[in-house]
């Protein structure tokens, strides 16, 4: 029965489709080469199980279900989008396109038009058939007013122009300026997720009228309660269309993912440690080295998981203002960085749990220039250059002085974690005769005084991003004004030259190469000096929480941080792992009350671990 | 100058102070505390008081910094006294006195195979223990007092001569000028002080200068209402109006005949206003707001120790010290009271 109601319904919609079509028929160009991806190796384990329960939580409760408009910028955004599949995604490992919602894929000629051909085989989680004019209809969504979303509004007019249809299931996306094939499929798929176009019939009053309604998605999962204040659940979906999918094969194994609202993050530790919840992230050392300890770890019952990937690293370290009348010497700037003594602070301070990073550009797989090392700290090289540059003599307080002028910087930055960090590099730098005085804002106001170029010397990132951005933060377009991200001021024919040619060019071996040429000019020029990465995750879990033998992928956290998270159970290029066994649950609950013990497990998982 | 002549009266109370002995020791001791702090550098610091090397005799503690290199170590920093003092002790060349506490507030005391916070060691001099960065408590803890102490008297100098005079010539003159204060100073103290310090210097870095500045600027309102109560009452005294009949001009009538007559007042809330300057200054620090990383300073100690309760030795100290002082300002004030009440007997709630 309700087999044939659907079929009756499908049937209806596909000639609504057809009639819609028949109106606008442009053509497709005829030398398109048709692009898929099969052949890469799978990433799931075939010993996968499925069913039960996941239990995570959320720190409050969501504002809204949209993905749009006021308030939808929560964290629990991720969760709807990562059920909401892709035209073509990246294969977590090899980084290459592999199918999603299209079967296929081509490039244009004209470097800014990306077609696909779609599934015939998508649907929306309600049954009606995922077509081009849904593509279509994004724009129009994406465009209206009624979704009070400038960021949204301004990136469908500033950065994609349209999406065209050729018939149903064939479309294209164009975008206001050329790309390379990389950025150009990052633009059209991943940052263009399509939206029901049944689903909003009407627009008005979109906000308020659509902000608890569950839109239709397309990933495996949908929600299918809400406590309001409490939880919500998302429920496997038991004939999604993509589950016999090449990539997707023993993929979002668990049928239920239950978040319940836990205000505070101590508290959700002990909701962990008692079983009510079987996964936590415990990235932070304060929760992996201190907190991670006791019974339940040493009998077994819960393991510990550290997991190395190789996604695109921030751009953390120190930017040097060369606005400034003494950082503008390049001696200056060489002393600074061999007398950053950022490996200290690693050791010492934070335990040597993040990497020392090598050059701006890491976790960028082909595009990482890995014969850059990051200057060492040594004084003597130091002491060389401060000299050349005039400043070998040092006041009554050590502090190196020049005509009456002392070498003293402000470093400006916003978090209260990072002042242990300064407050033993500041004792370092007067080692070297450099005196350092630290100017914490609160994050808003230290961005925005750096934004205006008001900084000496900026502790801080910019976020990793898909590809190494350098127009940005290194052109001379961006130098020497406020607003832009610029923070070193340069301004450097060569660099302009280099950074024009990466830009324009739609070559990816190309854009590597001059990738690496632009890191080493970076290096050389030491206006960045070189920081702190954190290229893994680490969570613990109960150990009937199952996962495959390698944990975990090489992008993973190239969008969302966490194994276990949101992503980890739904993201449908990377997540969804993890299987849980019920009869390993039963077991180890049992155990627990009679006081048997199991090994102790601490993975450490170094796959995807780029050596420095 | 009346205020500074010993005149019977003034001896009488002062003897009357003496007598009440928990104000009195807490006074010495509170002083002496205070005078110490003056010279922390010689007590609690990682300079040396003396080193002898080769012959020749060296006083780090103030002065110049000494490189290495003079000393006969192999870099041009500051010398690490404590290292020298092995070295030395070692070979035989020399000798190292250092002070009590021979750590700076700023300097971590970093191991390789821990991480800080450090318990209390007396092996490794830290009587305190260490904080989160390895820094040594009790150093941090000298200096801090330091700066809350002369943070306090100096805001209390300056909101005193403000909100006195203010206050002085709202009772005098009275009339449209105390009415016009009156609402001014009612206005502006319904602005909610905590903000706009939180406003402030989330846009600007405070100094010591500019936060006595910022928190003055809330600071001055207390003392104008006593003050104008009181000159109001002693302006009708009959010793202003004769002042007046004799042609003395306003500003002699105010600060020649009033403000002696008034100074009881002043002198009883002192010590509870140093007491509201330290409190101002630690809970500003333990918000973020006050003075930038790394000066030494309560507010920050206390908000270290509170986020990291396994380490009790930071938290302990801090709140020991800081019960310590506020109960002997305490003390000090209650006496004053006393010592300046004509009534012999009198009781407090």
């Amino acid at each position: 029965m309700i087999f044939s109601t659907s079929k009756i319904l499908l049937s209806v919609w596909w000639l609504l489709f057809l009639s819609t079509s028949l109106q606008a028929a442009p053509q497709l160009p005829d030398n398109l080469q048709w692009l898929t991806n099969n052949e890469d190796p799978v990433y799931a384990s075939p010993d996968a199980i499925k069913g039960g329960t996941l239990n995570d939580w959320l720190a409050s409760f969501p504002l809204t279900l949209r993905t749009v408009g006021p308030d939808s910028n929560g964290s629990f955004r991720g969760n709807l989008l990562g059920n909401q599949m892709q035209l073509v995604q990246v294969h977590p490992n090899t980084r290459k396109l592999i199918p999603g919602l299209a079967t296929h894929w081509a490039y244009g000629d004209d470097n800014k038009t990306m077609y696909f051909k779609l599934n015939p085989k998508a649907r929306w989680s309600d049954g009606v058939p995922v077509t081009a004019h849904d593509f279509v209809f994004t724009f129009e969504f994406m465009r209206s007013k009624e979704i009070v979303d400038p960021w949204h509004a301004n990136f469908f007019k500033d950065e994609l122009d349209k999406a065209t249809v050729y018939d149903d299931l064939t479309f294209s996306v164009t975008t206001i300026k050329e790309r390379p094939r990389d950025e150009l499929h990052d633009h059209t798929s991943e940052d263009m997720r399509p939206i029901a176009r049944h689903f909003y019939k009407d627009m008005k009053g979109f906000v308020k009228k659509y902000n608890w309604a569950v839109a239709p998605n397309t990933g495996a999962y949908k929600i299918t309660k809400i406590k309001k204040g409490k939880s919500i659940t998302f429920s496997r979906k038991k004939d999604w269309w993509a589950k016999d999918l090449k990539y997707n094969v023993n993929r979002f194994n668990v049928d239920k993912v239950k978040f319940t609202v836990i205000r505070d993050r101590n508290l959700a530790w002990e909701h962990f440690k008692k079983g009510k919840l079987d996964v936590f992230d415990t990235t932070l050392p304060l929760y992996w080295h201190e907190k991670s300890k006791g019974k339940i770890f040493d009998k077994g019952y819960v393991h510990k998981l550290w997991f190395y990937t190789e996604s695109p690293q921030s751009s953390q370290g120190i930017w040097l203002n060369q606005d400034n009348e003494i950082l503008k010497d390049l001696n200056v700037r060489l002393g600074i960085a061999h007398s950053f003594n950022i490996k200290k602070v690693n050791e010492q301070v934070l335990r040597s749990d993040y990497e020392l990073k090598q050059t701006i550009s890491s976790g960028f797989g082909p595009f990482t220039n890995k014969q850059i090392r990051a200057r060492e700290l040594d004084l003597a090289k130091a002491d060389e250059y401060f000299a050349k540059a005039g400043w070998e003599k040092r006041g009554d307080d050590g502090i190196r002085v020049k005509n009456g002028q002392r070498l003293s910087f402000a470093v400006t930055y916003g978090y209260d974690h990072h002042t242990p960090r300064l407050v033993v590099l500041k004792e370092e730098f007067k080692r070297a005769g450099l005196e350092l005085s630290l100017r914490k804002m609160d994050p808003a106001a230290s961005f925005k005084s750096v934004l205006e170029k008001k900084h000496d010397i900026w502790w801080g990132a910019l976020g990793g991003g898909s590809w190494p951005q350098y127009w940005g933060q290194f052109h001379s377009d961006n130098a020497h004004k406020p607003q832009t991200n610029n923070f070193t001021n340069t301004d450097d024919p060569d660099m302009d030259a280099l950074i024009d040619a990466f830009r324009s060019s739609t070559n990816t071996a190309e854009r590597a190469k001059l990738a690496h040429k632009l890191q080493q000019l970076i290096h050389d020029q030491s206006a960045w000096i070189a920081g702190l990465d954190v290229p893994y995750i680490r969570n613990v879990y109960w150990r009937w929480i199952k996962l495959p033998k390698v944990p975990g992928t090489r992008l993973l956290g190239r969008r969302a941080p966490y194994v276990f998270d949101y992503n980890g159970a739904f993201e449908v290029s990377d997540g969804g792992q993890l299987w849980i066994d019920k009869k390993a649950k039963k077991e180890t609950l049992t155990a627990k009350k009679k006081g048997k013990s199991y090994p102790a497990v601490t993975r450490i998982d170094k796959t995807f671990k780029v050596e420095n | 100058m009346s205020l500074f002549n010993l005149n019977p009266l003034t001896v009488k109370k002062i003897n009357r102070f003496k007598s009440i002995r928990r104000g009195y020791y807490s006074f010495i001791i509170f002083m002496t505390l205070v005078l110490l702090s003056c010279f922390a550098e010689v007590l609690v610091n990682s300079r040396a008081l003396m080193v002898s090397y080769e012959g020749n005799l060296y006083f780090p503690t103030y002065g110049a910094v000494i490189p290495g290199k003079i000393l006969g170590l192999d870099y041009e920093y500051e010398t690490n006294y404590r290292d020298l003092q092995k070295v030395l002790k070692k070979e035989g060349t020399g000798f190292v006195i250092l002070p009590p506490i021979p750590f700076n507030p700023y300097e971590n005391d970093l191991r390789d195979t821990e991480f800080p916070p450090f318990p209390p060691s007396l092996k490794d001099s830290h009587y305190l223990g260490t904080d989160t960065i390895g820094r040594d408590v009790a150093s941090r803890l000298v200096y801090g007092f330091r700066t809350a102490i002369f943070f306090s008297l100096i805001l209390l100098i300056v909101s005193y001569l403000i909100g006195v005079s203010i206050g002085a010539a709202m009772g005098y003159f009275g009339g449209l000028f105390d009415l016009l204060f009156q609402r001014i100073i009612e206005i502006w103290s319904n602005i909610p002080f905590l903000y706009v310090i939180m406003i402030i210097s989330s846009i600007m870095i405070p100094n010591f200068y500019t936060l006595i500045a910022i928190v003055l600027l809330f600071g001055w309102i207390q003392m104008t209402w006593y003050m104008r109560t009181v000159t109001y009452k002693e302006k009708a005294r009959e010793y202003v109006m004769a002042a007046k009949a004799l042609g003395a001009s306003n500003s002699r009538v105010i600060f020649n005949h009033i403000l002696p007559n008034t100074v009881s007042i002043i002198i009883t809330f002192i010590p509870f206003s140093v007491a509201s300057g330290i409190i101002a200054l630690t809970s500003l620090d333990y918000l973020g707001f006050g003075l930038p990383a790394p000066t030494p300073s309560w507010g920050e100690l206390l908000s270290q120790g509170s986020n990291n309760l396994e380490s009790l030795w930071i938290v302990s100290s801090v709140i020991v010290a800081m019960t310590v002082i506020l109960v002997m300002v305490t003390f000090i004030g209650e006496a004053i009271r006393e010592a300046f009440d004509p009534k012999k007997h009198t009781t407090y709630e």
